[in-house]
């Protein structure tokens, strides 16, 4: 068979190239990895390999550094806000889907205006009322504005998920007497869950990277992310770069598990809601 | 406006059970209130004052004055028109040859490389940044090292001259958010009418010719909404910047970002920086508009379309 064969060639053919551009694409990660596993021997050779390996630096950073308390400053930061941020949008997108409040429209496309407002034009006013509010250094601090922040991206995709569910659902529960509560929790939520869970990965992402204002909220040293520490281990390990690089790839691990795990979910997500043509 | 009508189907309610509906809208709206309306409005009036020994003091457009007049926010202005002409294509380019060969020519592997490709995306940019500067560094990084052997030899860091430093940061940039363009062309490509494809298919289109003449042009919504995304996150650029080179060497990569924090929080100018703060504003609200009026881009890129 002719064209099956012909096929299967530039199959292969597509495969080989994508496994050789991917990776070209992955060296920065397999370096970062690979100075961490080094020897101070060879902690300042010009090559992506060496060899042997040693898991001496992690079991030293590891043990001299905090890590765990700074990873619980990124967890609880980012779970508040992820956890508002999906209250306050599907509440918001239900009133003006289903609702269809009066002004709520209006209200709509006031906050879609934040989607186009850089996050560079808003840190210093943000630090300024921070401070005000005496929430410099607090978790709150960042959480809210994170939350303000996210709402917007949210609640386009719940709003518009909820606008294609099936409107005699909502009709049918009205009929059986739920009220408006009632409705937004058992049918509504349920209906958009896989928007719910993208918007969930997203908003999880999204502030767990966050840098400029966690730069600017948090200073002091035990409230600190995991994202705004690496410069000041760059400092501390500047003669010891298999410590500084067992670190940062410890520091990166947290989010790549967890979006290598929910990835089938997220992608889901997007392509069930994704731009039609 | 159907609203009134709804209320009432909702349920036949007091004008006062009505109100509490209102409910729903509150906490967005509050937040809107408090952490982006609120400090805009703060930050434009500041724009207006200059800081004294006494105190802030009235002084109309001194601040921008002072802003415009000074080289520097000329080199943002530069590097800011760079770093978007060049990240916001390349990234679309390769996001969107990625995206057509992954979805249309794998199968088993196929969450795999849309996985594979995804990490930049979620790896902590402060550690991208640092890993980078690795990669750039004079005597122990690789990319000078592996550039010499294939005869490529560099006087300097790429970081560390101010000709290229923009353009080493630049491929950071698209290195990191690639994988977000390939993503949302994987999304539009999924969701492509099979019967056109088909019917083109059978009107004799193949390979390039339904890629370029088929594909590409059904694919619009979301090149419209990486373009306005990208210009936006073009202006507000500021980890790999801060992290890299801090603006240098001597201020030739500044930018906005990193002017901002420069002028607000190093060196206290609250003026200066308010004023920056506005300018970004006002080019971001711009573009954006334009492009949503004129191109019917959209902002959020996972949202479905409605007529």
């Amino acid at each position: 068979m002719m064209p099956l064969t012909r096929l299967r060639i530039r199959g292969m053919l597509i495969h080989a190239v994508l496994f050789i551009v991917l990776g070209f694409w992955m060296v920065p990660q397999i370096y970062m990895l690979s100075i961490g596993l080094r020897t101070p021997a060879q902690a300042f050779d010009a090559e992506l390999f060496t060899w042997p390996v040693t898991f001496d630096n992690f079991v030293t950073v590891i043990r001299d550094n905090p890590l765990g308390a700074i990873f619980l400053n990124s967890l609880i930061i980012t779970v508040a806000t992820v956890v508002i941020v999906v209250a306050v949008s599907s509440l918001f997108a239900f009133a003006c889907a289903i609702l269809r409040l009066k002004g709520s429209i209006f209200l709509y496309t006031t906050l879609l205006t934040t989607l186009m407002v850089p996050l560079a034009s808003m840190v210093l006013p943000l630090a300024i009322l921070l401070q005000n509010f005496g929430w410099v250094n607090t978790y709150i601090g960042l959480i809210l504005p994170y939350a303000a922040l996210g709402v917007p991206f949210a609640m386009v995709i719940l709003k518009s998920f909820m606008e294609d569910a099936p409107r005699e659902l909502f009709e049918a529960a009205r009929v059986d007497g739920c009220n408006a509560w009632q409705t937004y929790w058992h049918v509504a939520l349920p209906l958009v869950r896989p928007a719910l869970v993208f918007v969930t990965i997203w908003q999880f992402i999204v502030t767990w990277n966050e840098f400029f204002l966690a730069l600017i909220v948090l200073t002091k040293s035990e409230m600190k992310t995991l994202t705004i520490v690496p410069m000041q281990y760059s400092g501390l390990y500047m003669a010891n770069p298999g410590a500084l690089f067992a670190i940062l790839t410890l520091i990166a691990l947290p989010l790549i598990l967890l979006y290598v795990l929910v990835q089938r979910a997220f992608v889901r997500g997007l392509l069930a809601g994704a731009v039609k043509g | 406006m159907r609203a009134g009508s709804t209320i009432a189907k909702v349920g036949r309610r007091s004008a006062s059970r009505a109100s509490r509906l209102y409910l729903f809208v509150l906490p967005a709206t509050l937040l809107f209130v408090v952490f982006i309306a609120y400090p805009i409005l703060w930050v434009a009036g500041q724009s207006l004052y200059v800081g004294t020994s006494a105190g802030a003091v009235f002084a109309g457009l001194a601040n921008y004055r002072t802003v415009l007049g000074d080289p520097t926010f000329w080199t943002v202005v530069r590097n800011m028109f760079l770093w978007g002409v060049i990240t916001i294509p390349v990234q679309m380019l390769i996001g969107g040859l990625l995206a057509y060969f992954i979805e249309r020519h794998t199968h088993a592997l196929r969450g795999f490389f849309r996985t594979m490709f995804f990490l930049p995306v979620v790896t902590s940019v402060s550690v991208i940044s640092l890993v980078w500067v690795q990669i750039y560094a004079p005597y122990y990084g690789i990319a000078q090292e592996y550039l010499k052997r294939v005869g490529i030899v560099m006087a300097t860091s790429p970081i560390g001259d101010p000709e290229t430093a923009i353009y080493a940061l630049i491929i950071v940039n698209i290195w990191q958010w690639t994988g977000f363009s390939m993503l949302m062309y994987i999304a539009g490509i999924a969701n492509l009418p099979s019967e056109v494809l088909d019917a083109a298919r059978i009107d004799g289109a193949k390979g390039w010719r339904l890629a370029v003449h088929v594909i590409v042009p059904m694919l619009a919504p979301a090149t419209k909404s990486l373009l306005l995304l990208g210009v936006i996150g073009t202006l507000q650029t500021f980890p790999i910047v801060h992290l890299m080179t801090g603006g240098g060497p001597n201020r030739a990569s500044e930018v906005f970002g990193t002017f901002i924090f420069k002028q607000s929080f190093v060196l206290g100018d609250t003026g200066s920086g308010a004023a920056l703060s506005v300018i970004v504003l006002v080019i971001a609200l711009t573009l954006s508009l334009i492009q949503i009026a004129a191109l019917g881009a959209r902002l959020t890129p996972a949202a479905r379309q409605h007529p």
